[in-house]
């Protein structure tokens, strides 16, 4: 049993694991170990959930969006091609989840705000700083897009592919995505990425 | 801004994460792995040569031998075993106190029961149904058609019997006025056994809710499936037809009302939605109305085990049940005013049971069967608390022990 409380994470000390050490984590799961299952996740997990994180805006979300896209790929895993990488494999579940969670999210605050005669409360504190208000603000497609090509350095090529969507799709949400961040955040965020 | 600046920043502008949540999930991952992992095998095991096949047996009794039998194996025994018999950290083995304070009232197979702030119980009589009257200074106890009031000793204070059988009672926070189902009709009687009347001859089976606003109304659900408040002072027409007033149609699969938040808010639990229905009070009128009601988000594929509106805040804890390709999950999570959220509190694998708030709403109390567990979960920072051997201890000398249910968390003396 474990309850929430707040904690702050940064992605600094987790390593991506190298193609080689991942292949053979991901046979290894394959034909059974446990352990190579649970280092797998433990390699991925920081990322997934970052990932997650910054497309939705919500811990809990997060954790959900990261906890079944692991689930997913366990279920898969009999039938994954071990000659290709697990971390795009699961990033592509991760951030697609996670757009489905914020589409959703954004109809049912809009259901919500015309039935509800309550006075909405502020959102919880979460983080501070201009680069995540930012993002925050902008659409969920455009955020999965920045932080696929950002946080997780994939090229627009394979984000188009992961999203499943034209690669001029990709680079025309990237490049908006771009331009309302530095308008949003202006000086403040020019100052923060450039500490 | 250049990349390398946004990459950095993603990177490492400090995001919150919920403590445990990376433990959590990867207690569900390998949970989820080793259900995978036995069709797996025996599809292999057809297609392997015979020889191969041995070397391989030995080579994996080995390994695994190796690794039970190292430091780090000892770990790995330890989580199956967590995994599989219980995630929660060690139970304590017996209630020693009720965290947070107040007194539980507790129905069994042999009855309900009274469990004190020091965790002291008291059978109180072989009853079928039981609840709190406001302060605690009686319970309202049901045995086939007999409505009686009982003082938390066990002592009977007063009897009447209804034409049918009786269920469901529950005393208005005035203390004057219990409402009950008898048969089909819902009815009213005095808190001193006198007044006996009939409120409506065609109610759905659902427990009545009284008004916290103190008004003498109550909520209930008719048998179209319609919310309706029925003042107490009014007995039903002589057509049958109950004095009161309707509201938007809850629908026939409504299994439980609650009416809490003050008296701002009706909950209706159904097995795969949950509703908010908005009160207020017309002071002119001195009697209730209707809001706009507010449906919370209950994510596709969960059912609703339970749910429970706090005493005076607008907030809902449900217990959900999702089935997933992994296997049966259950959580506990708590909705904020307006339906905002919901935030998760707990989840484990298997199914829970019914989730009560205690009397200062800030703590909630779960029941996990399965485990044969209460869960006592604090709403903000602070460690759970978890009770083990609880059907053994409400069924004393039964085999098999059944599991009890919370009625509920009533007042502090």
């Amino acid at each position: 049993m474990e309850i929430e409380s707040g904690g702050i994470e940064r992605l600094a000390d987790a390593e991506a694991p190298s193609a080689r050490q991942e292949r053979r984590l991901v046979r290894e799961a394959q034909e059974g170990s446990g352990a190579a299952m649970a280092r797998l996740y433990s390699l991925h997990w920081r990322r997934a959930y970052r990932a997650a994180y910054l497309v939705v805006h919500d811990a809990a979300a997060a954790e959900d969006v990261a906890q079944d896209a692991f689930l997913a790929a366990v279920a898969a895993l009999g039938r994954f091609d071990r000659r290709r990488p697990f971390g795009p494999w699961l990033h592509r579940i991760v951030v697609n989840r996670a757009l489905d969670w914020a589409r959703r999210e954004a109809l049912r605050r809009k259901v919500a705000r015309e039935q509800s005669v309550f006075e909405p409360l502020p959102p919880p504190p979460e983080v501070s700083g201009a680069m995540i208000a930012a993002l925050k603000e902008l659409p969920a497609e455009q955020r999965a897009v920045v932080v696929l090509r950002h946080l997780l350095e994939y090229t627009p090529g394979e984000i188009a592919e992961m999203l499943e969507l034209p690669r001029g799709t990709v680079n025309s949400r990237l490049r908006r995505g771009l331009n309302r961040l530095r308008e949003a955040a202006g000086e403040e965020l020019n100052a923060e990425v450039g500490r | 801004m250049k990349d390398e600046a946004l990459r950095k920043a993603l990177r490492e502008t400090a995001v919150p994460v919920a403590a445990e949540a990376e433990r959590r999930g990867l207690q569900v991952l390998e949970a989820a792995y080793a259900e995978r992992e036995e069709p797996r095998r025996s599809r292999r095991e057809g297609s392997r040569p015979a020889l191969p096949r041995l070397v391989l047996a030995f080579s994996i009794a080995t390994l695994l031998t190796a690794l039970l039998l190292s430091p780090a194996g000892a770990a790995v025994r330890g989580w199956v075993g967590e995994v599989v018999d219980s995630p929660a950290p060690k139970p304590e083995p017996g209630l020693s106190e009720i965290p947070g304070g107040g007194r539980l009232l507790v129905q069994s197979a042999v009855g309900p029961w009274v469990v004190q702030a020091d965790g002291a119980r008291r059978l109180l009589g072989d009853y079928d149904e039981a609840s709190w009257s406001p302060r605690g200074l009686f319970v309202a106890a049901v045995k086939g058609r007999a409505l009686s009031a009982v003082e938390p000793d066990g002592t009977p204070h007063w009897s009447i019997t209804a034409a049918a059988r009786a269920r469901d009672p529950r005393w208005s926070p005035s203390g004057f006025r219990i409402a009950y189902r008898s048969g089909q009709s819902l009815r009213i009687v005095a808190g001193d056994g006198t007044g006996d009347h009939l409120v409506d001859p065609d109610a759905a089976p659902v427990a009545p809710a009284w008004s916290p606003f103190g008004t003498p109304e109550v909520a209930y659900v008719n048998a179209a499936g319609q919310l309706r408040i029925a003042a107490s002072e009014k007995r039903a027409s002589r057509s049958g037809g109950p004095a009161g007033m309707a509201g938007a149609g809850a629908g026939r699969d409504v299994t439980e009302i609650e009416w809490g938040a003050g008296g701002q808010l009706i909950l209706e639990v159904s097995p795969r939605r949950l509703h908010l229905q908005g009160m207020r009070l017309s002071k002119l009128e001195g009697r209730s109305e209707f809001g706009v009601q507010t449906a919370l988000g209950v994510p596709a594929g969960a059912a609703v085990v339970d749910a429970a509106l706090a005493p005076r805040q607008p907030l809902v804890a449900a217990v959900l049940t999702h089935w997933r390709a992994a296997g049966t999950r259950s959580s506990v999570v708590v909705f904020g005013p307006g339906g905002r959220g919901p935030r998760r509190l707990l989840s484990v694998p298997g199914s829970l049971g019914e989730v009560a708030w205690s009397p200062d709403g800030r703590r909630l109390l779960v029941a996990w069967p399965a485990a044969n567990q209460w869960l006592f979960l604090p709403l903000g920072r602070g460690e759970g608390r978890a009770v083990a051997g609880v059907s053994t201890a409400f069924s004393p000398g039964a085999r098999p022990a059944s599991f009890p249910r919370v009625e509920g968390w009533c007042c502090r003396r």
